[in-house]
């Protein structure tokens, strides 16, 4: 097996995740309840610490393959899978830091993101062709933009599921430190609302980056539609919540359907349509 | 009346028909309605004027006014673009001066009223660079508009730069390729120049063929191009008309002769010259007068929800327990 420039880099980045999400798992254990690491909530500070080294790390990863074929990471799923276990790290570390309520649902964040980190290592990391339409600047707002929508989304799944884990005995345990089911609510579907900014945002830059690339801004192709239902399934979930009273595991039901939606409009449709994206360059 | 129109619930069966017409879209397939998407846009159109004017949620909080306007401004402006609209495809040659009469596969809207009459270039010439597997990289075709003063202005476009005018846009596409000039001298009558294109390069690279019927006649004349392009497939290679040579063979009533520029064969009912070897290319034509609208009315409409937001995320902090009620944030 040849190992190429930013595999070594690679591993080690999701090698400082794993260790955080380990670090995190320990926290929330009541065996460690007693524990002065987390009784002065130092364990916060390792988790942190540990993923903001692995941001660091993939990012020389990600330097050390855009040096190695020429172009950043748009193109391969192994490119796409990269990029994103990296901005969902940046983003998470920050929200991690600002916002102390949400901290122990890293339990649930971080083996999200370990589903792209395990992924990604069972690809080869080819050299990907880049195509001319890639050159247009606006795929990195349009990038940009998603990156942020989706690490705004996976917060909110960390919340949902905190929600939906609270239901039984054990969960209760695990998030005695977190605020109450009805603030974390709130916390989850501020969440949302930021990312349906973003996510219409990141609408827009595509279509323009659509109308100069292939020459219309929308065509209904199963990329284009799987992101726009991804769009209404968010704008149904916050009129849901306006309109009715639901429990809190529902509110975390109905975030984590969002996800859903959402992982799969990134990382299925367009490696599987030959009319999405990749069949238009 | 209006405010049973302007219900959240009806939204949200809006919203419902909507993310299920869009999912029998998906991939846009040729036996789906268009309705599928048209009546619940409609009927979100309507829900959504009529919460505007009746819901105080809506309209005494700035933000979520200009969102929800825009939103509503979006949805008819793309209905207004899809009946103003035009899309059509052109194969154009070297040299050769544009006109309304090469469009192909011609879509439009029944209240299209572009001015492509007015619209003026001449195709120059073109290159494309493809990296080793033969992937195709930029393109760079030259086109001559008309400047002022009878001066010519030479415009390189190719890929995400179109060429633009009188609001039609101009994409080159990866259908392009080689075309004989030929010129037709028949035994009687005038002679015609012509030229016959060949399939798209170097997509059908191993079949570069095609045939002509002269008029008046029923003899089917084929062609088949030999090309030396220096294209290879383990390096780079730049697709350019400069660098590229072709032997014409014609194949008529049973006899086959090779031709090069400036050759003549004499067949049955004339005789025909190869002239030169030319090349054309692919366009996308697009014109949809409302994308400049569309896209600052959404840009404008998101500033809207995010000034919502703002307003709202800062009024109550986001840890607090607060004494919001239920259903929201």
């Amino acid at each position: 097996m040849n190992v190429v420039a930013e595999q070594p880099w690679l591993w080690a980045g999701l090698g400082a995740y794993l260790v955080a999400t380990l670090v995190a798992m320990w926290g929330v254990s009541p065996r460690s309840e007693n524990s002065q690491l987390v009784v002065n909530k130092t364990h916060e500070k390792l988790v942190l610490g540990f993923i903001v080294l692995g941001v660091l790390l993939l990012t020389i990863a990600i330097a050390a393959r855009w040096i190695r074929i020429g172009h950043g990471p748009w193109i391969s799923l192994f490119e796409l899978l990269m990029s994103q276990v990296w901005s969902l790290g940046l983003i998470f570390a920050v929200l991690y830091w600002k916002l102390p309520g949400l901290r122990p649902s890293t339990v649930i964040v971080l083996p999200v993101m370990w589903i792209l980190g395990s992924w990604v290592l069972m690809l080869e990391p080819g050299i990907s062709h880049f195509p001319a339409t890639y050159y247009n600047v606006w795929k990195w707002s349009h990038v940009g933009l998603g990156k942020i929508f989706l690490a705004l989304l996976l917060a909110g799944v960390g919340l949902g599921g905190v929600m939906i884990l609270r239901t039984t005995e054990r969960g209760k345990i695990w998030f005695r430190a977190m605020p109450s089911d009805a603030i974390i609510d709130k916390l989850a579907w501020r969440m949302m609302m930021l990312a349906l900014v973003f996510d219409s945002l990141m609408l827009i830059a595509g279509a323009v980056w659509a109308q100069d690339a292939w020459g219309r801004y929308w065509a209904w192709d199963s990329l284009e539609t799987s992101a726009f239902l991804t769009w209404i399934f968010l704008a149904i979930g916050l009129h849901v919540r306006l309109t009715y009273k639901i429990k809190p595991w529902v509110s975390g039901a109905i975030i984590i359907g969002v996800f859903m939606m959402a992982f799969s409009t990134y990382f299925g449709i367009p490696y599987l349509s030959p009319s999405a994206h990749k069949g238009m360059v | 009346m209006l405010r049973r129109l302007a219900s959240l619930k009806f939204t949200l069966v809006g919203m419902v028909l909507l993310a299920g017409g869009a999912a029998l879209s998906y991939g846009n397939p040729a036996e789906v309605s268009v309705w599928v998407l048209i009546v619940p846009l409609a009927l979100l159109a309507l829900n959504l004027a009529a919460a505007i004017v009746t819901n105080p949620r809506i309209n005494r909080q700035p933000g979520l006014l200009v969102f929800h306007i825009c939103l509503l401004a979006t949805v008819l402006l793309a209905g207004l673009g899809r009946l103003t609209h035009l899309d059509a495809h052109l194969e154009i040659a070297q040299n050769q001066t544009f006109s309304k009469d090469v469009l192909l596969d011609v879509r439009k809207g029944p209240w299209h009223s572009g001015n492509l009459d007015k619209v003026q270039f001449i195709q120059g010439a073109y290159t494309v660079d493809y990296s080793p597997g033969l992937k195709r990289g930029l393109t760079h075709s030259q086109v001559f508009l008309p400047g002022l003063g009878g001066a010519t202005v030479v415009q390189d476009v190719g890929d995400d730069r179109p060429l633009i005018l009188e609001r039609y846009r101009f994409y080159t596409t990866h259908n392009k390729g080689f075309a004989p000039v030929l010129t037709w001298l028949p035994n009687q009558g005038e002679p015609i120049t012509g030229r016959i294109n060949m399939p798209s390069y170097p997509l059908y690279d191993y079949k570069q063929d095609n045939s002509w019927i002269p008029p008046g006649t029923k003899e089917e004349i084929k062609f088949w191009l030999q090309l030396q392009t220096g294209m290879t497939l383990d390096e780079s290679w730049v697709l350019n008309k400069q660098k590229a040579t072709g032997i014409l063979v014609v194949t008529s009533d049973g006899r086959r002769v090779e031709l090069e520029p400036g050759d003549e064969v004499p067949l049955a009912h004339g005789r025909l010259r190869f002239e030169n070897l030319t090349t054309w290319m692919g366009y996308r034509v697009f014109y949809d007068p409302t994308i400049q609208w569309l896209f600052w009315v959404t840009v404008v409409g998101v500033f809207g929800l995010t000034h919502f937001f703002w307003v709202k995320l800062n009024l109550v902090p986001w840890m607090d327990e607060g004494n919001e009620p239920e259903g929201k944030v």
